[in-house]
């Protein structure tokens, strides 16, 4: 059982590290291109679609980086199912208001052709694993 | 996601230093970008017009405020939309040069228009490409103010902005 659970923790940790250092790094590669995705959403004053995509890659890049390392993993959790409710929510927002865009999430030129449906689908799995992984990492931690 | 009290409130503390730290170096990184767009360098700033040397690598985004005072220094709206979509309707006074068969337009479009004057491409608003396409082509082709107004026809429609078409 505990190796089981050693199991999850590993796996669920690395395949989010892997998930979100990309989609950092993608995005941090062409700010500017992911800034126009943001602003395809339409939520946002101009300007600040730019403050979103100079800050929102180096965010992911960092929480990729510790859940790869293994160091501050809930934290990082945390902070990852926060901006994974703030995607989704967008998502829903975009869905709600009929507009066909790509959703920018991994390809900052919008070429992906990624829906919102998809992308909601794809974060909501994300959001399964993020809490799967915390709760794997609280029992392991209750182990000890 | 439930723990004990404190590591959990320790660890949403650590989260939120995370969240600045990390967004610290993304400024850090893009903080010209950041600065000028909220300078409205990027875009209202069409009087105090950037360089021609950084227009020659990127577009520059073009608000419907903006555009007006384009029209006034010159320039030309460029509809990059299909052309059965531009014969519907399309903004008063746009050329039509659509994505979809360039290489036979251009050569026309290139000998009607000199290669200083402004251009703003649009297309069917924010999320499509074509206005971003058609804008890098136009760049590598030599033009040297090259706008994109990501808004496009829907926001120029909606907005109560003069259209014109078969289609009306």
């Amino acid at each position: 059982m505990k190796l089981s659970r050693n199991s999850f923790f590993l796996t669920g940790r690395l395949v989010l590290g892997v998930v979100f250092l990309y989609a950092g790094l993608i995005k941090a590669a062409d700010v500017a291109g992911f800034a126009g995705q943001v602003a395809a959403y339409q939520l946002l004053p101009y300007a600040f679609n730019y403050l979103v995509a100079a800050t929102l890659p180096y965010v992911e890049i960092a929480c990729g980086v510790l859940l790869l390392f293994k160091r501050h993993v809930r934290p990082a959790l945390l902070l990852l199912a926060g901006m994974n409710l703030v995607f989704i929510g967008a998502l829903l927002s975009v869905a709600w208001r009929g507009l066909e865009i790509d959703c920018g999430c991994f390809d900052p030129t919008g070429s992906s052709g990624t829906s919102a449906g998809a992308a909601l689908l794809r974060d909501l799995v994300l959001m399964g694993l993020i809490v799967m992984t915390w709760r794997f990492k609280s029992a392991r931690s209750a182990e000890r | 996601m439930n723990s004990s009290g404190p590591a959990w409130w320790w660890s949403l503390v650590q989260a939120v230093l995370l969240l600045i730290c990390s967004s610290l170096a993304g400024l850090a990184v893009n903080h010209q970008l950041v600065f000028d767009a909220f300078a409205g360098r990027l875009t209202t700033s069409v009087e105090a017009a950037t360089p021609v040397a950084d227009l020659t690598t990127f577009p520059v985004p073009a608000l419907l405020a903006d555009i007006d005072s384009l029209l006034e220094q010159g320039g030309l709206l460029v509809d990059a939309r299909p052309q059965d979509i531009y014969a519907l309707e399309h903004i008063t006074g746009a050329v039509s040069l659509p994505m979809l068969g360039l290489d036979e337009t251009f050569p026309r479009f290139r000998e009607q228009t000199p290669l200083d004057r402004k251009i703003i491409t649009y297309c069917s608003g924010y999320g499509c490409q074509d206005s971003f396409d058609l804008a890098m082509h136009l760049i590598l082709e030599g033009y040297q103010n090259v706008y994109i107004y990501e808004g496009g026809f829907p926001e120029w429609q909606a907005a109560g902005r003069p259209v014109a078409g078969e289609g009306l």
